[in-house]
């Protein structure tokens, strides 16, 4: 803070850039801020909201540009996603052994990594990853999802190993699922290649290849570049993804468990849902969408075919 | 509710009642900040935590979110009553039946859809480098430094753009809230 009194929305605003970051711990020194004067806690819950809101702002004003079916209904976006955001988040664990550091969050729960080369690797919820600090351009990927945004060095190519595969960036963007003995790999810019030294698939931006631990042969198709890795910004959406797809995305990004009535895993699903809102409603949207019936079991949801 | 039953976490809450208390009434609860306390309390237990690495500052970040909470559903409940309590909204229509209806969800939809495009076009009207190093901040969750780098700019600079777009915001906010 500068020496000409800043006024209390700036020195708010302050705070809540500095709480950004994920290893911000000075609790103590917020707290006597919010003590030293009674307007401060006010504009502090007015920043914080406009930054919980700012999640759901669209990460490149082009991204607008993408054609969005219209058929798909976007679900309340400020208030409702920010809303979840505020729950109960965690900063996941750190657990450091002497160079490799594994991260992990929680299922609804996200978080950036930022490494030395000014890569960064995006993790969705219910996510495990490993990087090693004498390796900055290595990252390994054992469950979940990540969104990898790439400083690329011809050089240097990053490498992350995921379901005993390699993937090796030629580009920038690209984002990886590993769940259930499968592989995904979705690029939104540059290239990455797969495999180099078996299969040695090239994707291309705009192009996603699906890799089953049962087959040898991994899948290739198209795919909208600027919605690859909408989670970060709270948005799913599809076109064509099968159900069993769907509800694996949206218990990984909210921590909302939806199980499927047998013969719909396979199903197409063609919409939008925003992970934000309270948790029974991404079921209950779900539903509408597809036209199931979404019932409640305890802490699960359960889809089913037949009228509401 | 005893500290002896309690483990991992919740054994960290107890251990730091005071302070988390503490910060519950300066953060704007006040008298409600047992309460609040209680409600925290209940959330860890209801919503069980993988493991935390730095379990008091998870506990500030919940205790911080669970009072942002508070003030978005009492800032709502505000905006509710001053719409109800509008005599030109309410003179061609059954004030009880206005009373009774819920801002319904596809009103809620088209405020929130109206306030992001909003938030988009003050973001984009600071000019690229600052609409840029805030979605690279805000959105990627780069960070500052890795930002500065990036754009080939000083950290100070990046500094003052996020600032710049974080005030950005917050005067849209309260002009919204001013309706």
């Amino acid at each position: 803070m500068d020496q000409s009194r800043p006024t209390p929305d700036a020195q708010a605003i302050d705070w809540v850039i500095r709480q950004r970051d994920p290893a911000f711990d000075d609790w103590d020194a917020f707290t006597l801020w919010l003590e030293a004067d009674t307007r401060h806690a006010e504009a502090y819950d007015v920043a914080a909201v406009a930054d919980a809101d700012a999640a759901d702002l669209p990460a490149q004003p082009v991204a607008r540009a993408v054609a969005r079916p219209s058929r798909r209904i976007w679900l309340a976006g400020g208030a409702a996603a920010a809303a979840a955001l505020v729950g109960i988040v965690g900063y996941g664990a750190v657990d450091r052994s002497p160079d490799l550091v594994r991260v992990a969050t929680a299922a609804g729960e996200r978080r950036t990594l930022t490494l030395a080369d000014g890569s960064s690797i995006a993790l969705n919820g219910d996510t495990r990853i490993a990087i090693d600090r004498d390796r900055p351009r290595f990252a390994a990927l054992e469950q979940g999802e990540a969104m990898f945004r790439v400083v690329h060095d011809p050089a240097d190519p990053f490498t992350v190993t995921v379901g005993g595969a390699t993937v090796v960036d030629v580009g920038t963007v690209f984002d990886i699922v590993r769940e259930a003995g499968s592989t995904r790999v979705a690029v939104s810019e540059g290239a990455v290649v797969y495999n180099p030294d078996a299969q040695n698939a090239h994707v291309a931006a705009g192009r996603q290849l699906q890799a089953d631990d049962a087959d040898a042969t991994p899948r290739i198709t198209a795919i909208v570049p600027a919605l690859v890795g909408g989670w970060r910004t709270g948005q799913l959406v599809y076109d064509g993804a099968p159900l069993s797809t769907v509800v694996a995305d949206i218990r990984r990004g909210t921590g909302t468990r939806i199980t499927l009535a047998s013969g719909l895993a396979d199903r197409p699903f063609r919409g939008a849902l925003l992970t934000g809102g309270d948790k029974g409603r991404i079921a209950g949207e779900l539903a509408a969408l597809t036209g199931l019936r979404a019932t409640r079991r305890q802490d699960e949801w359960h889809l089913t075919r037949g009228g509401p | 509710m005893t500290a002896g039953d309690a483990q991992g976490i919740e054994a960290v809450l107890l251990a730091n009642r005071d302070r988390l208390v503490r910060f519950l009434e300066a953060r704007g609860a006040g008298d409600a900040a047992e309460d609040v306390f209680q409600e925290l309390w209940m959330k860890l237990a209801t919503h069980p935590t993988g493991p935390v690495g730095q379990p008091l500052s998870y506990l500030y970040r919940a205790a911080n979110n669970l009072m942002l909470d508070r003030y978005r559903s009492l800032r709502q409940a505000a905006l509710r009553d001053h719409a109800w309590a509008d005599p030109d909204g309410a003179q061609d229509r059954d004030d009880a039946a206005i009373a009774q209806s819920p801002v319904t969800s596809v009103e809620r939809t088209l405020i929130a859809r109206e306030e992001l495009a909003r938030a988009d076009a003050a973001v984009t009207a600071l000019g690229p480098r600052a609409a840029t190093c805030f979605r690279r901040f805000r959105l990627d969750g780069i960070s500052q430094k890795a930002i500065a780098a990036e754009l080939g700019i000083s950290l100070s600079t990046v500094e003052s753009d996020l600032r710049k777009a974080y005030g950005a915001l917050v005067e849209l906010r309260r002009q919204i809230d001013a309706v």
